[in-house]
């Protein structure tokens, strides 16, 4: 085993070196030495972490772990926190947030809620890592997949789904308006927006609100005004104004792809704006392509 | 040991590789050039975005240096940098001889010293191909195995159905792929063993339909494609998931305005493509992109593309 890990600190990626501690550890169950292997794994990765077979070699223990374990909340725990601080000194890590997203299936529904409120003041200060909001998406799949279990919690986890999602929005949109351009804000916003009113839509007869308005329509008109601010941002030195009013055209575009459904209402909506080629033309020139074949 | 140099004809065998019955030709054309996998980084950094010194006078590609390069890595084996990389020489050995046989260079080495080499990273007992010389087995080697001796036009060399029921035997209930004996999964995986299985001809030896539904579970809202299901979409496991589903005729599950959109998005203001949104260009990814590329110009969707 000392040798396998001198030969593993100089060449992470070294397959066969993993393995063959693989072979020792699998001979009986030992907690410590494999806790021990955690922590060989967390110094690789201090210095290398992206290495891809550190990971997987760490998932590998997990998963022992786990035949062994019924409780695996604190492990996961720290194991999600260990991510956190690998991702602080090396941005966009996939294979760090990969293995974040793999932990989800280990985690209680509280622990999924936890992570959700704890990473949002990470995300804030990382607007521009679009692995961090793709594991706010899997963490949001995760619960609306816990919905589905049967008993008497689940109108209030349905409701408690719903609350979150619109609380991720509101959250969404403040980035939006603060940080000009961000491309993952705004694809983290597709997301939002296509569950959101396909969701709407499904319950729309239950669920009008006083004026006799359908929620679609709020939603719609709440997005239009978001796409208007974002088209009459002025321009910056950066140019980030000109990315901001393009990803908005984008977006606007998106929801009319994905729900087809409500393509006729957003028209209408954007009639001051013009037709959502227009807004395209002028938001976005440069990708005319792209869009031409898409309202086609 | 062979002496003399071997015309390459894998040409041959990718026109042969097994494709979807039904398929148009010019499916058949894009998933060919898909079952030739990654490319050398050598010929993708220098032909793809040549810097000035890789170019000769006239502007033309200064492919003697190139093979001059190759060759001197290749008899280089105990620098330093070598030795660190020694347990995945077999993958460098085909982005090498790509390069070669790309630039009509590939009797530049001696075929029956490479084959013979190729053969000794063989395990008998499994089937499967380790890295270098007694190195563990895994599905990354056994590919970069099999693309080797087909270069060479050499696959009589192998127990072809050895190889094929080690990498068939990784299926997962799933359909998944793991990469070895001990179980990580990945979609990457999924391609590298339809791809070898494609160029043995012996497709059959797993569940295909249980192989192109785990793929597809594994495709995101933005039609992208990740590692797992749930995966963030990026490009390298696209081409991956791509490719796996054009060798087994299954192109009919991707969402091509959807994916199209993504990979346009990909496109950077200077031209350059990224592998996933907020990413720097990198020229990595102008290899996979051409192939998808390629198989876009079959779907009708390549003059989106600036």
């Amino acid at each position: 085993m000392s040798h396998s890990k001198a030969l593993l600190i100089l060449c992470p990626d070294m397959l066969t070196a993993w393995n063959s501690r693989k072979m020792v550890l699998s001979v009986s169950y030992d907690f410590t030495k494999l806790k021990d292997e955690l922590q060989l794994c967390t110094m690789i990765l201090s210095y290398s972490p992206k290495n891809e077979s550190t990971w997987s070699h760490r998932r590998w223990v997990i998963k022992k772990v786990s035949e062994h374990h019924q409780d695996m909340s604190g492990l996961i725990e720290r194991e999600s926190l260990l991510v956190k601080e690998i991702a602080e000194k090396s941005k966009m890590n996939y294979r760090a947030w990969r293995h974040r997203c793999w932990l989800i299936s280990y985690m209680t529904r509280e622990q999924v809620l936890d992570e959700l409120k704890k990473s949002a003041r990470w995300n804030e200060l990382h607007v521009a890592d679009n692995c961090c909001f793709h594991y706010r998406r899997s963490l949001l799949l995760a619960l609306l997949d816990s919905r589905c279990i049967e008993g008497e919690n689940s109108l209030d986890y349905k409701s408690e789904v719903h609350l979150l999602w619109k609380e991720e929005l509101r959250w969404n949109e403040m980035l939006i308006r603060r940080y000009q351009g961000r491309e993952s804000l705004w694809i983290h916003r597709r997301f939002l927006s296509q569950w959101w009113v396909k969701f709407l839509l499904s319950g729309e007869e239950m669920e009008c609100c006083a004026a006799g308005i359908s929620l679609v329509d709020l939603f719609l008109s709440q997005e239009i005004y978001l796409l208007s601010d974002c088209l009459n941002v002025p321009a910056d030195e950066f140019g980030e104004a000109c990315i901001q009013a393009e990803l908005a055209a984008l977006y606007i575009l998106w929801i009319s792809k994905q729900v087809p459904a409500v393509k006729p209402q957003l028209e209408e909506r954007l009639h001051s704006l013009g037709s959502l080629e227009d807004v395209l033309a002028r938001a976005c020139p440069e990708r005319s392509r792209l869009w031409t074949h898409l309202i086609a | 040991m062979f002496t003399g140099s071997t015309r390459p004809t894998h040409r041959r065998v990718r026109d042969s590789a097994p494709l979807a019955v039904g398929d148009s030709l010019e499916r058949r054309a894009a998933a060919s050039s898909l079952l030739a996998g990654f490319g050398s980084s050598t010929l993708r950094a220098k032909l793809l975005v040549p810097p000035a010194r890789a170019m000769g006078e006239g502007g033309e590609l200064a492919a003697e240096k190139h093979v001059r390069y190759i060759v001197t890595v290749e008899k280089k084996k105990d620098s330093f940098e070598s030795l660190v990389m020694e347990h995945i020489r077999l993958n460098g050995a085909y982005w090498g001889l790509t390069t070669l046989d790309l630039l009509h260079k590939l009797d530049a080495v001696d075929a029956g010293e490479v084959i013979q080499w190729i053969m000794s990273c063989y395990h008998p007992e499994s089937g499967g191909f380790g890295g270098n010389v007694g190195h563990d087995p895994h599905v990354l080697y056994t590919l970069s195995a099999v693309q080797v001796l087909c270069l060479f036009d050499r696959l009589d060399v192998l127990d072809v159905d050895k190889v094929a029921d080690y990498v068939s035997g990784l299926q997962n209930e799933d359909g998944s792929f793991s990469g070895d004996i001990w179980g990580e999964v990945d979609t990457r995986f999924s391609y590298i063993v339809i791809c070898t299985l494609a160029l043995l001809h012996r497709l059959h030896k797993i569940n295909v339909q249980k192989a192109v539904d785990y793929i597809v579970s594994c495709k995101n809202l933005d039609g992208g494609f990740g590692a797992m299901p749930g995966g963030e979409s990026h490009a390298g496991q696209i081409f991956c998931c791509v490719g796996a589903l054009a060798i087994t005729g299954s192109l009919h599950h991707i969402d091509r305005d959807l994916l199209g959109w993504w990979l346009c998005e990909r496109q950077c203001k200077e031209g350059g493509l990224n592998g996933r949104p907020e990413k720097l260009a990198d020229v990595k990814f102008r290899c996979p992109f051409l192939k998808l590329f390629m198989f876009f110009i079959t779907l009708s969707w390549h003059h989106r593309f600036d």
